[in-house]
């Protein structure tokens, strides 16, 4: 019951985002019906993901034949929920496939472009007006913290470089990788003239 | 010869909660009861399970196996919340069959279904559990949510609802049964005949109603015995699963 109440939950969570991406309903609505079989092998557990054109159905049991299953590890579902690129973690060897893979793929690109569309959620409650002004609030204030994380990571870097000289900066270290290249060449180099030597130990007459 | 027209002329009781009323009696009260609570029914269930009666439900449709395409009837589907599921999962190639023996009850199902705009795929009908007027051998799944106590003849409804079903097709029962511990039976006695009464009276005005909810759930077969009643009807690999503690059993049967 409360693993039923937990997916209950994340099921909403889910649809609520699918609602936010006008394109994302649209397109699983061509795959509709399709059932997923999820099983983590450690710890060991299932799900089972419906597919509907009005979203996602999270089920812990389903007692109809599932389309397509997936099995890998707990690790692996993580980096697959967590990451952007579902269809090269779904492509990995830690994964296992049975089924239809095509429409699988086809959930996983609806997923992986997912993009929420705020605006149009706020202006649902807000009106028009107090949509737009929140949304550009909010967009201002998402660039500024990104600007200010830049703009603190470059300071940072610049006072272990040049103040502290904690860290070598980047041009001295080109600098040596470099060198060391042209060190590996010339080495290189040698010993493939010391072989060439030792294959031929007697030097030639001259005539 | 004197004696078996007496017989037959003789009304069979039967019960309704704990009193003894004709057989004829029992559904025009039952209805009664039902056309009392139509209007704040999702309201009530919602306060009296603190919501968990959606987490039944859940696991209802979970263990049904219904499926794209599929044909499936849900009796004493009241205010639709099985029916609003299933339609989602049964698709634009399937259909939802809502039946409910109490008119009341069908129009807030269908105004509530329509104002959701879920339509399309779902016909409402008016129907006896008894004389579910369909052909044989029709529906992939067949589900009764909390409506097979208030039915009086229990095992014609099962021998109509086997009837009904395809060869493989599923029925699932959900209803009220009899908890498993000595200690939550006594809590929950207390809560039926106390608490539930004062809910249904401070908010539909009808504490009898309620009562009769109480009343009607001990009268209920428990779980052993429904899951006889539906062998002896004709389902095969009959199982039932407890939920809170058997507050609320989930009978599945299959047709053979």
């Amino acid at each position: 019951m409360l693993y039923t109440a937990l997916l209950a939950t994340a099921e909403q969570g889910v649809n609520a985002a699918l609602r936010m991406d006008p394109a994302a309903l649209p397109h699983l609505a061509t795959i509709s019906g399709l059932i997923v079989e999820i099983e983590c092998t450690t710890p060991p557990w299932k799900l089972f993901v419906q597919v509907g054109d009005t979203g996602l159905r999270l089920a812990a049991h389903w007692e109809a034949e599932a389309d397509v299953h997936l099995r890998t590890s707990a690790r692996s579902l993580l980096h697959l929920a967590l990451t952007r690129d579902k269809l090269a973690v779904l492509q990995g060897r830690e994964v296992t496939l049975q089924g239809n893979r095509q429409a699988l793929f086809e959930l996983a690109a609806v997923l992986q472009n997912l993009e929420l569309d705020w605006e149009y959620e706020l202006s649902r409650w807000l009106g028009p007006l107090g949509g737009q002004l929140l949304g550009s609030s909010f967009k201002g204030q998402r660039e500024w913290i990104g600007q200010s994380i830049a703009s603190l990571y470059q300071m940072l870097a610049d006072y272990l470089n040049e103040e502290t000289r904690a860290l070598v900066g980047q041009a001295e270290a080109q600098a040596r990788f470099a060198e060391l290249d042209d060190m590996n060449a010339t080495l290189s180099r040698l010993e493939a003239r010391i072989e060439r030597l030792a294959q031929n130990p007697t030097p030639r007459a001259p005539e | 010869m004197t004696d078996f027209h007496n017989d037959r002329d003789a009304e069979r009781s039967t019960h309704f909660g704990y009193q003894s009323v004709p057989e004829s009696q029992k559904a025009q009260k039952v209805a009664e009861v039902f056309h009392s609570v139509a209007a704040k029914y999702d309201l009530m269930n919602d306060l009296m399970s603190a919501g968990i009666h959606r987490l039944w439900k859940r696991i209802t449709i979970e263990l049904s196996g219904a499926r794209v395409g599929n044909r499936i009837l849900d009796i004493a589907g009241g205010t639709g919340d099985l029916t609003r599921q299933f339609s989602r999962i049964v698709g634009p190639t399937g259909e939802v069959v809502l039946a409910d023996i109490n008119a009341s009850m069908l129009e807030v199902g269908r105004d509530r279904l329509l104002d959701k705009g879920v339509s399309g795929n779902i016909r409402f009908v008016q129907a006896d559990a008894e004389k579910l007027p369909f052909p044989d051998n029709h529906f992939d799944v067949v589900t009764i949510a909390f409506g097979l106590r208030n039915v009086t003849h229990k095992e014609d409804a099962l021998r109509s609802m086997l009837r009904v079903l395809k060869p493989g097709g599923r029925l699932l029962v959900l209803e009220f049964s009899k908890p498993t511990n000595a200690l939550l039976s006594r809590a929950y006695d207390v809560y039926s005949f106390n608490i539930l009464p004062t809910m249904g009276k401070l908010i539909t005005q009808d504490a009898d109603s309620y009562r009769y909810l109480a009343e009607s759930i001990r009268m209920h077969p428990d779980q052993e015995t429904l899951k006889a009643m539906m062998s002896e009807a004709g389902f095969e690999r009959v199982t039932y699963h407890n939920m809170t503690g058997g507050i609320v059993a989930l009978h599945r049967g299959i047709k053979p």
